[in-house]
């Protein structure tokens, strides 16, 4: 839902139902796919530029069901999908990354928020680590971990910690020391002040920043995996590239797409269940 | 649980309390009875906030002693439960769950207690409810409920009610004095609201620099009406020793002075007056503005004057 000048505003009947069927919303994308399609029938677009949605489609379905590889899973052989492997590998090392860099930048949001001597002693530091884009240290990753899956999951790890340990940070900031001072008063243990009273007033920041994490996860991944990975979505598309498969490129550029929207509405999705009781987060 | 716990008997010998050069209580020494009903009033700044953050526990004195029951307060601070000017629930936690805060035990037994102490205050109906949803008058009964959930032998009250409009103090102070009625805890409340003190109170007691200047029983029968005539005598009197360091020259408490002083500030700026009284005195008097006020409606040094006294502030008319 918007928030536009025109909000409640909507005078077409038509229109109105349309919207709140959640059609209003599709019908851009969908005029794009046709006139896209129409234009690579008629001739208009090169497939070597652009392939067709439709053939974009098929090469999905290709790779997704046709080719493919028996993998040993623990105790099994399974025969699985190309996609699913690529996808399966890019997945687990945005997880693992997300994880890693999420609960160290948890950590240090937490303890420099809360502590005085904390913040003094490593804020600045990590103020200055900061101003690193961390896509810079690729070079000297890749010295480091060679094209293992550490030197990927560094990075993500990297990418994901600043907007978590910035928002936790902030966040426990931004608790109300009137409802800590409440809090002890009313017989609360620090473990009771940090679970009831401080964590749940810092999370809205929170997950402001794991809503900025997730977006950094993707794209430290699409830079990561183009340059050096035996394996992944960015793998994926270096190969076609090299085999001029147009098609399969546009494929894994839907697929970026397709999991960087799956993971705003998880996001999302715990900020509803979370932040009930905020109204501001209601309506987003 | 169960057993009426007796409300606590508070002491407190040669208390003193300094923020940097500021004394702000100063060898204090008064007796709290075992349930008894204190209201503390004074002027902003008279040390009355202070007071009830070292009973509470949030503050310590320098020097002196604060006994409950003739042991150190602070062995039984658990006993003590605080009400604060804004409800400070948690925005995050049902009504429920506001009142459950601090007890342990089992989830049912917990929830039982809470709405228990809610329908106390009237608001079982409202349980489930986000804090937000309430009034602030409802918001603050939740307050209400979250203390006495906790079967304190001393109520501290600061000035919570002060952001109230008139109708629900009336009701809130009816609900307060049936509470204390019949859970017998000893009760403190501040206020700067002397027709509230007189509502409520066993005791009067008047701070002022850090010190009591006046210990006032008050033998109304309770419940006590605001138009009965011994009500407002008291009120009267003590309004009368609140702002006995000058006597007005009007019915409107207005005084004629002279600008001797400003002091500005960031925000508020003070402004110390010449004023005399009727009987010729002259003494000099404080009054904080606005620095904003004060930029709309210059005041110069020897500015003739009219000083206004309310209860507790002086305002300023120019002349």
């Amino acid at each position: 839902m918007s928030q536009g000048l025109d909000r409640g505003r909507l005078t077409s009947g038509v229109l109105r139902r349309l919207r709140s069927r959640g059609i209003l919303s599709w019908i851009v994308p969908v005029l794009v796919l046709v006139v896209w399609q129409v234009a690579v029938q008629l001739g208009w677009l090169s497939t070597r530029i652009l392939p067709s949605p439709w053939e974009v489609l098929l090469a999905g379905y290709d790779k997704a069901v046709k080719s493919g590889e028996v993998v040993h899973l623990w105790i099994w052989d399974v025969w699985i999908g190309e996609l699913w492997i690529h996808l399966g590998a890019s997945f687990g090392r945005a997880a693992v990354g997300f994880v890693i860099g999420g609960s160290v930048g948890f950590f240090f949001g937490l303890i420099n928020g809360a502590y005085k001597l904390a913040e003094d002693l490593f804020d600045t530091t990590l103020q200055m680590v900061r101003n690193v884009p961390h896509l810079a240290l690729i070079p000297l990753v890749i010295l480091w971990f060679g094209i293992d899956e550490g030197g990927k999951v560094f990075l993500v790890a990297l990418g994901v910690f600043f907007p978590i340990y910035l928002n936790t940070y902030h966040g426990i900031r931004a608790v109300s020391p009137e409802l800590i001072e409440m809090g002890r008063s009313y017989g609360l243990n620090d473990w009771g002040l940090f679970r009831q009273v401080i964590l749940p007033g810092a999370l809205p920041n929170i997950l402001v920043g794991v809503r900025y994490a997730l977006g950094f996860t993707w794209l430290t991944l699409i830079v990561a995996e183009t340059i050096a990975a035996p394996s992944g979505i960015g793998y994926m598309a270096m190969n076609a590239r090299e085999f001029l498969q147009t098609d399969v490129v546009v494929l894994t550029i839907l697929l970026y797409a397709l999991l960087g929207k799956a993971a705003d509405v998880a996001a999302r999705l715990l900020e509803r269940r979370w932040l009930r009781w905020n109204n501001n987060f209601l309506a987003a | 649980m169960g057993t009426a716990a007796k409300g606590l008997e508070i002491g407190l010998q040669g208390v003193q309390r300094r923020f940097g050069e500021r004394v702000v209580l100063n060898q204090l020494s008064t007796r709290f009875a075992a349930g008894e009903f204190i209201v503390v009033v004074g002027r902003s700044g008279c040390g009355k906030s202070t007071l009830l953050r070292l009973l509470a526990g949030l503050d310590a004195a320098q020097a002196g002693q604060v006994e409950a029951d003739g042991r150190p307060l602070g062995d039984l601070i658990g006993d003590v439960r605080i009400m604060y000017q804004d409800a400070r629930l948690l925005p995050w936690k049902s009504v429920v769950d506001n009142v459950a805060l601090g007890l342990s035990g089992k989830r049912e037994s917990v929830r039982a207690l809470a709405l228990e102490a809610l329908s106390q205050v009237g608001l079982a109906d409202r349980a489930d409810e986000w804090p937000k949803n309430l009034s602030g008058g409802q918001q603050q009964r939740v307050a209400l409920a979250r203390a006495l959930v906790h079967r304190p032998r001393l109520l501290l009250l600061d000035e919570p009610l002060g952001a109230l409009d008139a109708l629900t103090r009336i009701e809130m102070h009816r609900l307060i004095e049936r509470i204390w009625r019949e859970h017998r805890f000893t009760a403190v409340l501040v206020t700067h609201d002397v027709s509230e003190a007189v509502a409520l109170a066993d005791r009067i007691v008047l701070l002022e620099d850090g010190q009591v200047v006046l210990d006032q029983v008050v033998n109304i029968e309770r419940p006590r009406a605001r138009g009965d005539a011994n009500f407002a005598r008291l009120e009267g009197l003590v309004l009368d020793r609140l702002l006995n360091t000058v006597q007005a020259i009007n019915q409107r408490n207005q005084l004629r002075g002279r600008v001797v002083a400003i002091r500005p500030g960031d925000v508020l700026a003070e402004v110390e007056m010449e004023v005399t009284d009727v009987s010729g005195h002259s003494s000099v008097v404080t009054s904080t503005v606005t620095v904003r006020n004060l930029r709309e409606h210059s005041l110069e040094v020897g500015a003739e004057v009219i000083a206004a006294f309310k209860a507790t502030d002086v305002a300023l008319v120019s002349v």
